[in-house]
């Protein structure tokens, strides 16, 4: 299947433009057929490297580590800005461009403002704690929620 | 998945929505765990890693135990199926 230029198209463009990209979006890049997209998109949420937009699957979530949707998790890199679906996304954001980041987001409880930062390579110290509400097994069975 | 700025706020997230409280993960840990995720997922190789690899990662930085393992799941990668 045709499915690792589609893959390298969509982080692509994330990585270049901090948006998600649409099936006919791909399809127009490449110049290929939509059908043979949309067949890629869904054999990419298979292997747990794209969640469509629920409801409607020609367009993209999150293709993690970025988010296709405005979230409480965004990462500056070189004045873009990316949204992330989560703290780990967040990291993983800088981690996939392997560059220095500013993550700008919130406290999950009181809702206080926080940042984050990578640089040279590293996260910079800070005591803050990360909480995964539910085990690893159970991730994908809704991974908009994890 | 919530940051917190200390374990009194999570401690408090977790009475506030009736959740029990999981093991924590420091910022070190996860930045671990975002190289491993995503350091190559632009490049033509990329993938998540399998389950016997996620297992590895956790344990190697600590996190262990029923929680951290992803044995159950199933999922539609074919190479791990």
């Amino acid at each position: 299947m045709f499915v690792t230029p589609i893959k390298l198209a969509i982080y692509d463009t994330f990585a270049k433009t901090a948006q998600a990209p649409t099936v006919v979006d791909i399809a127009t890049k490449l110049n290929v057929p939509v059908t043979d997209v949309q067949n890629a998109f869904d054999e990419l949420h298979k292997q747990r490297l794209l969640v469509p937009e629920p409801g409607d699957e020609t367009r993209i979530r999150m293709a993690p580590p970025f988010s296709g949707i405005g979230t409480p998790f965004r990462v500056t890199v070189h004045g873009r800005i990316y949204f992330a679906p989560c703290a780990w996304d967040a990291f993983g954001i800088a981690a996939a461009l392997h560059t220095d980041a500013v993550i700008h987001t919130k406290d999950g409880h009181s809702g206080e403002a926080m940042t984050l930062e990578v640089k040279k390579g590293k996260p910079v110290p800070a005591p803050y704690v990360v909480h995964i509400a539910v085990p690893a097994a159970k991730w994908w069975d809704d991974i908009i929620y994890t | 998945m919530l940051l917190f700025r200390s374990e009194e706020m999570v401690d408090g997230w977790c009475a506030a929505n009736n959740v029990p409280k999981r093991p924590l993960v420091s910022l070190e840990q996860l930045w671990v765990l975002a190289k491993e995720w995503y350091s190559d997922r632009l490049t033509i190789h990329s993938r998540r890693p399998k389950p016997d690899e996620m297992v590895e990662i956790f344990g190697r930085i600590g996190l262990t135990g029923s929680f951290w393992d992803p044995t159950a799941d199933t999922w539609g990668n074919p190479e791990c199926s």
